[in-house]
């Protein structure tokens, strides 16, 4: 299953100035995902897996080492070339959804390929096939306070999808979610996995990554290669 | 991202914050109000100027001489002019009349004069400017030490012709004069003063005068003395109940009848010159003859071929009077300068409450940066969201940008219609409001320019958060 490298991380490293101190975050990182796996990085609070999401994310720079994303150098890339690689190349799936509460769910999902350029119509037409796939066609005009928790996460998952990502990047995707809604939503990315695509999930919980097929730990900042989960 | 789609997502949250946009541009609002009004109301009073004056020519110079009064002093030190009304001299006897003067008003005695005796009905039948006076005697016992204008003199025919053929650059020339007289004939049953202008055929040209029936007064009626006379078409409402009805009827002026030979159009009020609407107009040598004798004070009208040449032209009519009249100082007016002051005033005006509206823009203006700042605070997470879905900053500027520039707009256009409204209630004050479109555009483009300037800073301010931040912001 395991293909050409989505994800390459070389001897990264983060940190952050409390005040006079600096505070290392990440330590010397060495981290690679291939296409179509399906990775849970799991770490406690305060072990640095955040910051790791946000610069797998290129939402956030590395102060040292190099990272790789589908072969594009993101250590070196401007704010304008990481604009168009987090519209490109990776679908966020966030704890809390972090859907806009004033937009519909239609528009919510279309965000993406609206950025990129494309005009409204082409753009719904587009996500038709994943809202039908996730059971969300019939949800298309609702605002977000209009639906459950659950189903707010599908329509997160249906946005990070619509725009045919290289990576789907999830953070404690089943964090805001009660055990049943939790475990659908699981269900939901081994059937993506399935269908081919990457994934990353961030988690704390060790029963969300058992769900991974692979798992790393994140301990103060360093990460260890766990054995595959039986 | 299109621009069409920016755009939606700005109609979608202004539509989800309605109440907040409306409260947000309330400034706005009473600033586009403001112009708009500010505009119309010089508009109004540029329209009013214009009209006041429209009897007047922009190259139009007044020229008339005013006798120095003694302001205080022994009697004979100057005398003064006899006046043009009818009763002004022959109430005031000369001393050669016989009667003893008024000493309690003497700083309007009248002057030693040669021919100031009375003529018929108590007027004054002799030219004054052949009089004499002592204006050593004015100095000497407490009055005016100044020679200038201590004689009687009355601008004439010849003078005019003086200027007209010493100075150059001028377009025509006339000269005229009022009186007070009393009028009877049509419907008044008991004799009325009215104003009678004695006027040459040209006069009615020159001051843009128009008719509504009828002639004005031709050479040949001034040549002849005719007794003829032109109505205002006030006085020939007041006199006749209309102006048809005025048309070739008899007016009694100083109990002689003249023919009505046409009626003025109305003229409406005017700032300066006669009064037209409720003047009598007659020939000029037709009032010296029955009338006046040539105890009157008239103005010769000059008019400059070019307005910019008027100083020039002052001058000259200054030197050509100056042959026949070293001692005296004319009083010459030019009919541009008051146009000039009275645009000035309203211009000043119109530039006062220009200010005035620019300050309710700018404080207009505050409140919408204030408010999109609270935006952008509360949006903070949903600006983080955009920028991590691949929103770039162009986009969040835009969207910011054109939020603001939206509130604005709404705000104008609110204000232009609150201006459309309130515009006869302003009306009611007095004040004259000529509504535009152009006043509208304005309004719309300050709106908009307020909303650019004021809503660029919290969008720039937006556009830069750094995603990570903003996502994790409460």
């Amino acid at each position: 299953m395991a293909g050409e490298q989505i994800i390459s991380m070389k001897n990264v490293c983060k940190g952050y100035k409390m005040g006079t101190e600096k505070l290392n975050v990440l330590k010397d990182i060495n981290f690679e995902v291939r296409k179509g796996e399906f990775t849970a990085i799991l770490g406690p609070s305060g072990s640095g897996k955040s910051t790791l999401m946000n610069i797998i994310g290129c939402m956030d720079t590395l102060d040292s080492g190099s990272y790789d994303l589908s072969g594009i150098p993101i250590h070196d890339a401007k704010e304008k070339e990481l604009v168009k690689i987090r519209n490109h190349k990776i679908g966020f799936i966030f704890q809390n959804y972090h859907l806009i509460p004033t937009y519909t769910v239609m528009q919510n999902i279309i965000m993406p390929l609206l950025m990129r350029g494309m005009d409204r119509k082409s753009a719904e037409r587009e996500c038709e096939e994943v809202m039908d796939m996730l059971g969300l066609s019939q949800r298309v005009s609702h605002k977000p306070s209009e639906l459950s928790g659950g189903q707010r996460q599908r329509v997160a998952i249906a946005r990070a999808l619509c725009s045919k990502p290289s990576l789907l990047l999830a953070d404690e995707p089943t964090g805001a979610l009660d055990q049943s809604s939790g475990t659908e939503v699981l269900k939901l990315f081994t059937k993506l996995h399935d269908m081919g695509n990457t994934i990353v999930m961030i988690t704390h919980d060790l029963n969300v990554a058992k769900w991974a097929e692979r798992t790393v730990r994140i301990v103060d900042g360093e990460i260890f290669e766990e054995e595959k989960a039986v | 991202m299109r621009i069409s789609e920016i755009l939606n997502l700005v109609r979608l949250n202004l539509i989800q914050n309605k109440f907040k946009v409306l409260l947000t541009s309330i400034g706005i609002v009473v600033g586009a109000a403001t112009i708009v009004c500010v505009i119309a109301i010089g508009r109004g009073g540029k329209a009013d100027v214009a009209e006041q004056f429209r009897n007047l020519n922009a190259g139009a110079l007044d020229i008339s001489y005013e006798q120095a009064q003694t302001s205080s002093g022994f009697p004979f030190g100057g005398g003064s002019s006899g006046g043009s009304s009818k009763g002004g001299s022959g109430e005031r006897p000369s001393f050669s009349g016989g009667n003893m003067p008024d000493f309690s008003q003497m700083s309007a005695m009248p002057s030693f004069s040669g021919n100031g005796s009375s003529g018929k009905d108590g007027k004054p039948s002799g030219d004054r400017s052949g009089g004499f006076s002592f204006p050593g005697f004015g100095s000497m016992f407490g009055g005016s030490s100044d020679t200038k204008n201590s004689e009687k003199i009355t601008l004439s025919t010849e003078d005019m012709d003086d200027i007209t053929t010493n100075v150059p650059g001028l377009s025509d020339a006339t000269i005229s004069y009022t009186t007070k007289q009393d009028i009877y004939g049509g419907n008044i049953e008991e004799t009325e003063s009215y104003t009678v202008a004695g006027t040459l055929s040209n006069y009615a040209e020159m001051s843009n005068l128009t008719m509504m029936f009828g002639d004005y007064i031709s050479d040949s009626d001034n040549e002849n003395k005719n007794k003829v006379c032109v109505l205002g078409y006030s006085a020939a409402k007041k006199i006749f109940g209309s102006a048809e009805d005025a048309y070739d009827s008899l007016v009694y002026i100083d109990d002689r009848p003249y023919t009505v030979g046409g009626v003025l159009a109305e003229q409406g009020t005017v700032e300066a010159g006669i009064s037209a609407d409720d003047a009598i107009f007659i020939p000029y040598s037709t009032g010296i003859k029955y009338l006046t004798g040539s105890d009157i004070s008239p103005t010769i009208t000059v008019i400059a071929e070019d307005v910019d040449n008027i100083d020039a032209v002052t001058e000259n009519v200054k030197t050509a009077l100056a042959v026949a009249h070293p001692e005296a100082d004319f009083t010459i007016s030019d009919a541009g300068s008051k146009m000039e002051a009275a645009n000035k005033s309203n211009r000043t005006l119109t530039l006062m409450l220009t200010a005035m509206a620019s300050i309710v823009f700018i404080i207009g203006g505050i409140g919408i940066m204030n408010v999109l700042f609270v935006s952008v605070k509360e949006r903070t997470e949903e600006i983080g969201i955009l920028k991590a879905l691949g929103g770039s900053r162009r986009d969040i500027l835009l969207e910011f940008m054109m939020e603001a520039c939206c509130m604005s707009l709404i705000g104008g256009v609110i204000g232009v219609l609150v201006s459309i409204a309130v515009s006869p209630v302003i009306s009611n004050f007095g004040l004259r409001l000529e509504m535009s479109a152009s006043g509208a555009l304005i309004a719309l483009a300050f709106s908009l320019v307020t909303g650019t300037v004021f809503g660029f800073y919290p969008a720039w301010k937006a556009s830069k958060l750094v995603p990570v931040e903003a996502l994790s912001a409460e």
